[in-house]
């Protein structure tokens, strides 16, 4: 066909389809620029694991409208917060019905669903997608600049002025471009997950939700003092439940992953929720969870690495979002690359264009200001002791305690803090750096 | 694991050296991999299959020591394949 | 559609024929169809159609067979539209591709595998007439496996069905196929072309394309077959009922024999001498094999001996 680019040269490689390769292949043919996604998997999203909600706003200015052709489950209306100990749980819940209207906020998607569609907008708009591939190498010429990708199929040697490095946590490209360590468990969550099935009226009488609305609900406390966080999202006519962890505290308890789930399914607030409901799928994937001081340089001669490869999800207690930073991101690296390509300067300097555009939007802005946020939410104080002192707090102030008068908060909270060797001068310490992370 | 489809591929893509394992003091894989594949012997070695495996990574993070495990992707195509993800 | 500007008769895609042609028959399809437990209800998802193992072997063995005799091969399929990403991957392979376009081909065991054969069979004979046509043996959308022969039935071919090796005969238009039989044997036959030959997923995986090839053949229309008006519908050969519970028939079982002590001692086996369970740790194939056999010896399952070693 005449409209194929030559094989053996393109204008920029992107390796993955997940969202952060298929945003940037988009922005690079959007620019007129011929560019091939490699993906490892059989279709794109075949791969890929997570928890659950995309919050797609970042989508508003290139797919106009994109609410109404994407592959959604369930519009997000309603995000509930649980802290919780073996037997209580204290939730913040918020609603509102601004989320399940134009242009809406998070919705649930499958990613099978969502990473396919993403790639079929890049190939609409002209990108080429080569599945059941894995980019094995660099290609680099003698002065270190990257010029192409190996690939396993025959013949699988490409070159191109740009590689995009878009592969994901594991990113064995930023890897081999010296950007990332080997293996780094420090700054590493595993998330695991299972797909329970119910019917959708039950879901709907469940969650108290109409039809086409979803749930979202983040937790803490809920892994056995391992450092993370449980979720639980509703989808169509599954509900996704999992669990995050260290990779560190998971190593060294113990504890095998699927013993976690087990638990947070087996909790007196989360069973009830989920009687009768069968397991479909099981899965885990890891996330990259240093934040913006664990995140390599993001431009090399010739490369730029975008998503996950970078370390971009934000997992920070309350959040828990990847995807729209990835799509950001690659929109953002397949927009230098194009004008990189233009001005004739793929060096690592005519890149420059990439890290600020991301200073410059949500994507380093967000991480920027939660730099501390991975290592507080994960402190250990935080994960056991604040816990329970905050169920134990909102159980005793709703506990009539009749004869006896009512306690006081602030002895309430002090009982507490005693009772779980929790020191005043921490908890205030930790108040103030709370405020300062999330300010 | 019933519930996971899996293309298996004609090579073994991760591969563990049992001789390392033998002196490895923690065996943080065994209880780590999410799909529950390394099973310690009786010698002290580990008994690895990849078959059934999730490519996520956490064993050569978590491994103790370095070079026990020689971790690549399947070929293209082959491999776990999700179908909600 | 795909064939708006190719004239009546669409043209294969894919090099153009040169030698005698071999067919691979595909049936692509969701490999793994959600059977609901209630209902019984199958739900495939179009967009996860791929060839299965035996698929694969079949489009293999093509592809060597129509190298050896300097021909071509043509990958058909019978479905929907959603079928083509997965003709594509033929085409990356160097085949030519060619869909018949039929509706109810992944109705599982209910389609209707006389009809369907026969507007493959059509297909096949507008291609030009074929020297070989290699099915998978196994339909991963529940068929029944009838389809290979009601294809040699209408092409009037000779047919060699459940085959573990193929080869051809590179100076004649002879076959060679194996095939299992009872108590570990195997028949080698000598089959004639044209011949429909369908082969189970033995030794052979698919090849994979090169890179290139595999850019070049996605997104490419694959075009459709031109409709079978011949081909009547004779409805399904097997009915399908509703879903039930399964009720096994009732077994009479003899009442237990002697007193409740022996019979815990004779089914929990302790006072019978038995060797503890042994763990040969990990060991070279030649060692394993070796020590499995000991085994086998001291149970007294050795081979007969005879003069076959
Ligand atoms: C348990 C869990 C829960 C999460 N929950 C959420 C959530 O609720 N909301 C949210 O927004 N984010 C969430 N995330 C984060 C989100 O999944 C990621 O941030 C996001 O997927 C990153 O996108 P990406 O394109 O950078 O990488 P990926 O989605 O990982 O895509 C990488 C792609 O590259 C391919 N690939 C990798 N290596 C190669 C190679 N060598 N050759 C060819 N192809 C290759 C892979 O197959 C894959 O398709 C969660 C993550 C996890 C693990
Ligand atoms: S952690 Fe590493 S060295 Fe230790 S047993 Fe596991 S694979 Fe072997
Ligand atoms: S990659 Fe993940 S699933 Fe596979 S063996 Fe390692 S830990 Fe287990």
């Amino acid at each position: 066909m005449a409209d194929t680019p030559s094989p053996d040269s393109f204008d920029a490689i992107v390796v993955g389809a997940g969202p952060a390769g298929s945003a940037a292949a988009l922005a690079l043919a959007r620019a007129g620029r011929s560019v091939v996604i490699i993906e490892r998997g059989p279709f794109p999203g075949s791969k890929n694991v997570y928890g659950g909600v995309v919050y797609a706003r970042v989508l508003d200015d290139v797919i106009p409208n994109w609410w109404e052709q994407v592959p959604v489950q369930r519009w997000v209306v309603r995000r509930s917060t649980m802290v919780m100990t073996g037997s209580q749980a204290v939730t913040v819940d918020v609603r509102t019905q601004a989320w399940g209207r134009p242009p809406y906020n998070g919705m649930t998607v499958y990613r099978a669903d969502f990473d396919s569609w993403l790639a079929d907008q890049a190939v609409a708009a002209g990108a080429s997608l080569v599945t059941s591939t894995v980019a094995t190498g660099l290609v680099r010429d003698g002065t270190g600049r990257v010029t192409g990708v190996r690939t396993d199929r025959p013949g699988g040697d490409l070159a191109s002025r740009v590689v995009i490095a878009c592969d994901g946590v594991n990113s064995f490209l930023a890897k081999e471009a010296g950007l990332l360590p080997k293996a780094d468990a420090a700054h590493h969550t595993l998330g695991v997950k299972e797909v329970l099935a119910l019917p959708a009226e039950v879901i709907e009488d469940r969650f108290g939700l109409a039809p086409g609305e979803g749930l979202d609900i983040e937790m803490i406390g809920c892994t056995r003092g391992i450092p993370g966080g449980g979720f639980l999202y509703t989808n169509r006519d599954t509900v996704n439940v999992g669990v995050v962890v260290s990779l560190t505290g998971l190593a060294a308890s113990g504890v095998r992953p699927e013993e976690l789930i087990a638990d947070l399914k087996e909790h007196p607030a989360v069973a009830p929720w989920l009687r009768g409901a069968a397991v479909k799928e099981y899965g885990a994937h890891l996330i990259p969870e240093g934040g913006y001081d664990a995140m390599p340089a993001l431009a090399a001669d010739g490369f730029l690495v975008a998503g996950d490869a970078a370390g971009m999800t934000l997992a920070a207690g309350l959040w828990l979002e990847g995807v729209n930073f990835a799509i950001g991101a690659g929109l953002a690296a397949g927009r230098a690359a194009a004008a990189a390509i233009a001005q004739g300067d793929v060096t690592a300097a005519g890149l420059a264009g990439y890290r600020k555009a991301l200073e410059a939007n949500f994507v380093l802005q967000d991480h920027k200001r939660l730099r501390g946020a991975p290592q507080l939410v994960l402190s250990d104080r935080m994960q056991r002791q604040y816990v329970q002192l905050i169920c134990d707090l909102a159980e005793q102030v709703f506990t009539v305690t009749n004869p006896e008068p009512k306690p006081g908060l602030v002895k309430l909270l002090l009982r507490g803090a005693r009772r779980h060797k929790v020191r005043v001068r921490d908890l205030v310490r930790d108040g103030i750096e709370t405020a300062k992370v999330f300010r | 694991m019933a519930t996971v489809e899996f293309r298996v591929g004609a090579r073994a893509h991760i591969v563990v050296d049992s001789d390392v394992c033998r002196s490895c003091t923690t065996k943080a894989c065994v209880s780590a991999c999410p799909a529950n594949l390394f099973a310690p012997t009786s010698d002290g070695g580990i008994l690895f299959n990849y078959e059934q495996c999730f490519e996520c990574g956490t064993c050569y993070m978590v491994c103790n020591s370095e070079g026990a495990i020689e971790w690549t992707y399947p070929d293209g195509g082959q491999g776990v394949v999700f179908r909600h993800g | 559609m795909a064939d708006g500007g190719q004239g009546p008769a669409p043209a294969p895609v894919g090099p153009s024929p040169v030698g005698p042609l071999v067919v691979a028959c595909l049936d692509p399809a969701d490999l793994r169809q959600e059977v609901d437990p209630l209902t019984g209800e199958v739900r495939a998802d179009w967009r996860r159609a791929d060839l299965s193992a035996s698929d694969g072997a079949a489009l293999e063995h093509s592809l060597r067979a129509a190298e050896a005799w300097g021909g071509t091969v043509l990958a058909l399929a019978a479905g929907p539209p959603g079928l083509d990403p997965v003709l594509e991957q033929a085409v990356a392979l160097g085949a030519r591709a060619l869909r018949v376009p039929w509706s109810d081909a992944h109705s599982g065991p209910a389609v209707d595998a006389v009809a369907l054969a026969a507007a493959l069979a059509a297909a096949i004979s507008q291609a030009g007439p074929p020297a070989l046509v290699v099915c998978g043996d196994r339909s991963p959308s529940r068929g029944i496996g009838a389809v290979p022969a009601l294809i040699a039935h209408h092409l009037g071919a000779e047919q060699a069905l459940g085959l573990v090796s193929l080869t051809v005969d590179q100076s004649s238009q002879v076959v060679i196929a194996e095939r299992r039989l009872d108590g570990g044997w195997r028949e080698r036959l000598r089959v004639r072309a044209p011949a429909v030959c369908s082969v189970e997923a033995a030794g052979v995986r698919l090849r994979r394309a090169p890179f290139a090839a595999a850019l070049r053949s996605s997104g490419q229309p694959i075009p459709v077959a031109a409709s079978q008006s011949g081909v009547a519908s004779t409805g399904a050969q097997l009915r399908i009922g509703g879903p039930r519970p399964y009720r096994p028939r009732t077994k009479a079982v003899a009442p237990p024999m002697g007193g409740t002590h022996d019979r815990l001692l004779a089914l929990t086996g302790v006072l019978v001498a038995h060797d503890p369970p042994r763990i040969v740790g990990p060991l070279g194939p030649v060692e394993a094999a070796g020590e499995l056999l000991d085994f086998l010896d001291g149970h007294g399952y050795s081979p007969p001996s005879g003069p076959a070693q």
